[in-house]
């Protein structure tokens, strides 16, 4: 993993607490038109193929109300993490067949191998792996407890 | 941009996740973290399905290239090929280019002016 700290990924205009979509393709939608709107991403609609795509593969629905949507595209120019929360959950096609909560959409460059978002990948996978974590996660609402949760404080 | 930019764009980068899949490393990664990696079929015929709209010489020439490098086609930026870093002369970026899909002499990406 890169030297950068993993709370350091979420910045605050990467962050959605209130998703509104409900199905699998319109959240996705939801999350690149964010990354788009803040300058993140040079084009939507390459996001938008690979991300479909990447579903196609098997859902990155892993169950317990959380997903992560990755994946390489020319359209990205730095590693990027998108978090986003929908309290009553949407329909991803999920491991376990249950709504998803939280989104953790990272996205990485196609020029970069895939050990650049795979580090990203495990040690986020390894926080919500911690029962007392994905509570937490599940029920954030703003940056500031976000960031406490990743940087491994007590909260 | 050109559609058939576009869609080269667009194949490279599920070449890249079908390549990610085909790599054991990888591939072993995201299955011991829990992800179910079964489209793979999906995936090609998705790539089989893209690859027919592409013309035949070009998509032959992408194929080459794909076979030697990650990124076979990339956006000409800061006056540059990003795939070998070499400045691209000036009578590149003069306005009769502006639309065709270019070539690096240097290291023979395809390049486009976004
Ligand atoms: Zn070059």
């Amino acid at each position: 993993m890169e030297s950068k700290k993993l709370a350091s990924f979420f910045e605050e205009d990467l962050c959605i607490f209130g998703l509104r979509s409900k199905k699998k393709i319109s959240v996705l939608q939801e999350m690149v038109r964010h990354l788009a709107s803040v300058g993140r991403i040079s084009d939507e609609r390459f996001i938008m193929e690979m991300l479909k795509n990447r579903e196609s593969l098997g859902s990155t629905g892993l169950g317990m109300g959380v997903a992560f949507p990755h994946g390489r595209s020319l359209a990205i120019k730095d590693l990027t993490v998108l978090f986003a929360r929908s309290a009553n959950g949407v329909e991803f096609e999920s491991q376990d067949g249950e709504p998803t909560n939280i989104f953790f959409l990272i996205l990485a460059p196609s020029d970069r191998g895939a050990d650049t978002y795979l580090a990203l990948l495990s040690e986020l996978i390894g926080i919500i792996q911690k029962p007392k974590k994905l509570e937490s996660l599940l029920a954030v609402k703003d940056h500031a407890s976000l960031i406490k949760i990743l940087g491994g404080e007590e909260s | 941009m050109r559609e058939e930019f576009r869609l080269l764009v667009a194949l490279q980068d599920l070449d890249i996740m079908i390549k990610e899949v085909k790599d054991q490393h990888t591939s072993h990664e995201l299955k011991s973290m829990g992800f179910k990696l079964t489209g793979l079929k999906e995936l090609q015929d998705a790539r089989d399905h893209l690859a027919e709209k592409i013309p035949a010489a070009l998509l032959n020439r992408y194929d080459k290239l794909a076979a030697r490098f990650t990124v076979a086609i990339l956006p000409v930026t800061s006056n540059k090929c990003l795939g070998c870093f070499v400045k691209l002369p000036t009578s590149f970026f003069s306005s009769a280019y502006s639309h065709e899909l270019l070539t690096c002499e240097s290291c023979g990406r395809l390049l486009y002016i976004p």
